[in-house]
């Protein structure tokens, strides 16, 4: 009897405890899963078609938004977050500066139904790719839904 | 209990060669795991509020590097090649998402480029991939 008390004891002790194991598993696990995140993000945009139909389908509904080089000189990756406070960008005829674009473009889209909230960008060529994106982030970030289009520049 | 009664000890699983194995597996998957990324690294512009472009799995993924070299998913393309390049990747496929990762250092010009060169393979709408400010990866 006394042998049997010790060996259930014994039994106890002999089961490994798997917790803190299961615990650094996982943990490597997560930090795994962190490091290499294969989801994307970007922006969807609609391709410039060929410079032909280009100027046939500029309605006058359209909001083009014009990036030029001369008012808006971000040329090298900006640097930090945002765009330089200088840059100036036409939205429909009308020189503002870019920070401005989220009201605007809001104000302008904001009313008409969600399939004609589109903008069309024409981008000089020579800006710098980084400063064109947050441009269209900025841009979107005035109304949720909004579909970019490019359009040719010469 | 009698001496020939086989030990309660001795039913217990041994996890130790599982665990072992598990681990083992882990450790290979975090070190392939930069690898299973597909294209170059390319330093992508940062932006605040990136839309979510979905795994980069079932994406044919066209990148520009810094130096302007261009990538159809894992291979480099040859100047004068890229057309057909992309018509093989694309294959079978009816509704085919392609993604551009440029490099943030690239003038628009060169991203404008490709994606004509896109269009004009009858590839309508890609989406420009960017990197939320302060995420980590490439």
């Amino acid at each position: 009897m006394q042998f049997n008390n010790n060996d259930s004891g014994s039994r106890l002790q002999s089961e490994i405890n798997i917790t803190p194991l299961v615990d650094v598993v996982l943990v490597l696990l997560i930090i795994f899963m962190v490091v290499v995140p294969l989801l994307m993000e970007g922006y969807d945009v609609d391709i410039p078609r060929a410079s032909a139909d280009t100027s046939a389908q500029v309605a006058e509904s359209q909001l083009i938004l014009s990036i030029g080089s001369a008012a808006c000189p971000i040329l090298t990756p900006p640097a930090g977050e945002g765009i330089p406070k200088d840059c100036q960008v036409t939205l429909a005829d009308q020189k503002i500066p870019a920070a401005e674009l989220p009201a605007r473009v809001a104000s302008i889209l904001g009313g008409r139904p969600a399939e004609q909230r589109a903008l069309f960008l024409a981008v000089d060529d020579r800006l710098n790719y980084e400063g064109v994106l947050r441009i269209i982030d900025l841009a979107k970030s005035g109304v949720e839904d909004l579909k970019i289009e490019f359009v040719a520049t010469d | 209990m009698r001496l020939g009664e086989p030990t309660p000890i001795k039913a217990a699983i041994n996890i130790t060669p599982l665990v072992d194995v598990v681990l083992v597996l882990l450790i290979i998957f975090m070190v392939m795991a930069p690898q299973m990324r597909k294209g170059p690294d390319v330093n992508l512009p940062n932006t605040t509020k990136p839309n979510g472009q979905g795994d980069e799995r079932g994406r044919i993924l066209v990148s520009i590097d810094e130096a302007r070299g261009l990538w159809i998913n894992d291979q480099p393309v040859a100047a004068g090649h890229f057309d057909e390049t992309l018509r093989a990747a694309v294959g079978a496929e009816t509704n085919p998402r392609i993604v551009i990762r440029g490099d943030a250092k690239l003038n628009f010009r060169e991203v404008r480029e490709v994606m004509i060169a896109i269009e004009q393979q009858g590839f309508r709408g890609v989406g420009l991939i960017a990197k939320r400010t302060g995420a980590e990866g490439k």
